[in-house]
């Protein structure tokens, strides 16, 4: 075999990929050849570089908000079509036709969509999504995906399985224990969710990017350092605040006095 | 908002949830996602090659949407079997059919001509000018990026569909060549971005 024949199959070798005979071909070549040794090894090397060092790009929260919606807009169900008949009324007509002729249109509205969006949420609806997250922690029987050692083995879990870090690390006291975390999701994006107990109470702190929602500007509350919107939403008490790019959202039924304590300690350990 | 409007929303919400897998037991009206939502679980990996490609995030984000709206259009003809390379492909093709024509950059490239990273015998220079394994234990993210953006469109391609776990048969749908094509053109696309590194990472 040639060199060159060689490094062809460099990649598959070191896969184990090649045929037994292919296999035992290379084997003799790199045993008397010092350059394709050496490149057998930069090509494993490279594979390591590759895996662990190229940046890996996610997709914007509002690129996946927007094609979320144009999947569902345009699926064949009869019930979610009638729905989206009255919110497209004006291009009911388009979506019933012909599958091309509709992503032609469709084309065309996901240039309006994301303001149509963002105006159509309210802060009511952001407490309303911590409260249904929350309940979704306290109904499951596996509310956390790794149980807790405290915050430096909970923290160390979530990276690679989101696209952001969650500045959090609190890990707990003699008042609030840290359960454990887990991987939800906060209406259209991940988050991380950290669960926290206070004696026989679940509490639930939901960490998200913040971008694309209609987070409130007025009539926000001091705790501790942060200007949080403090609700009560089906017997839940919910605090939302946002810091940077990170939103966070606190949900439980222990007091607001034992809720504002708990944020306080998130807060000055962030 | 009016409450049906929102019912609304929150039943997407449910099925966004189930295609990303994360296991919310509330039933959808549908027990199968259609291809349009299970083509929602490669919105990461698909931005991410359309990003490698593209180079900037803007054109990255149009050439996701255009991808989605393409696969829409042609979900009739999905033979279901393989999502993945088959969204792929398809976000290919519209990249060479909307950005290649329009290709603004035309040097970014490098000095090779289009397809010298991926064609043409492996000559004695290339053959010799592999770098060393202590340059490459010490390339840093910015490096290997930069060096990756400074190959041919077709060598970037073919070493990130392979770093996506695909197969050779896989590649060679994605690309449009025989199986055969894949081996020679990874190998090589390899090599030539050992050799920038070697020039990024002295």
């Amino acid at each position: 075999m040639e060199c060159g024949e060689v490094r062809e199959q460099l990649l598959g070798y070191q896969r184990g990929q090649l045929s037994a005979e292919a296999r035992a071909q290379v084997g003799a070549h790199l045993a008397e050849c010092a350059d394709c040794r050496r490149a057998l090894d930069a090509e494993t090397e490279l594979s390591h570089v590759l895996e662990r060092q190229l940046p890996r790009h996610a997709a914007p929260a509002a690129l996946v908000q927007q094609l979320a919606e144009r999947m569902s807009g345009a699926a064949a169900a009869p019930v979610t079509r009638s729905r989206r008949k009255r919110r497209w009324a004006p291009l009911a007509a388009a979506l019933a036709s012909a599958v091309a002729a509709a992503a032609a249109v469709l084309l065309v509205v996901r240039l309006t969509q994301p303001a149509f969006l963002r105006a159509s949420l309210t802060t009511a609806d952001l407490v309303s999504e911590g409260v249904n997250d929350h309940l979704r922690v306290v109904a499951s029987a596996h509310p956390v995906e790794i149980e807790s050692g405290g915050i430096h083995q909970v923290k160390p879990w979530f990276t690679g399985r989101l696209d952001f870090a969650p500045r959090v690390s609190f890990s707990g006291d003699d008042r609030f224990a840290l359960a454990g975390g887990s991987i939800g999701y906060f209406r259209d994006r991940k988050a991380a969710v950290f669960v926290f107990k206070d004696r026989l109470h679940t509490i639930s702190l939901f960490v998200f990017r913040a971008d694309g929602l209609p987070w409130p500007t007025r009539g926000l509350q001091a705790v501790g350092p942060l200007a949080v919107d403090a609700a009560v939403s089906r017997g839940f008490n919910v605090l939302l605040w946002r810091d940077g790019e990170l939103g966070y959202c606190l949900v439980s039924d222990v007091n607001r006095a034992d809720l504002d304590a708990l944020a306080i300690r998130i807060a000055a350990s962030g | 908002m009016g409450t049906k409007r929102r019912l609304a929303r929150s039943a997407d919400r449910v099925r966004v949830r189930a295609w990303y897998g994360t296991g919310v037991a509330e039933s959808d009206e549908r027990a199968a996602p259609t291809v349009g939502q299970q083509a929602l679980a490669y919105a990461d990996t698909l931005y991410n090659l359309a990003r490698y490609l593209t180079g900037n995030a803007a054109d990255a984000q149009d050439l996701v949407q255009e991808t989605f709206v393409r696969a829409l259009a042609a979900a009739a003809r999905f033979d279901g079997r393989n999502l993945k390379a088959w969204l792929f492909k398809i976000l290919r093709n519209t990249y060479i059919d909307v950005y290649r024509k329009e290709q603004h950059h035309p040097t970014r490239g490098g000095l090779d001509t289009i397809h010298a990273d991926v064609e043409g015998p492996i000559d004695a220079d290339l053959l010799r000018d592999d770098l060393e394994i202590h340059q490459l234990r010490n390339v840093v993210a910015a490096e290997i990026e930069a060096a990756l953006m400074a190959l041919t469109e077709d060598a970037r391609t073919v070493i990130l569909l392979d770093l996506e776990g695909m197969s050779e048969v896989e590649v060679a749908d994605v690309l449009g060549c025989a199986v055969g094509t894949v081996k020679s053109r990874l190998s090589r696309a390899r090599m030539m971005l050992r050799r920038r590194l070697k020039h990024y990472a002295k």
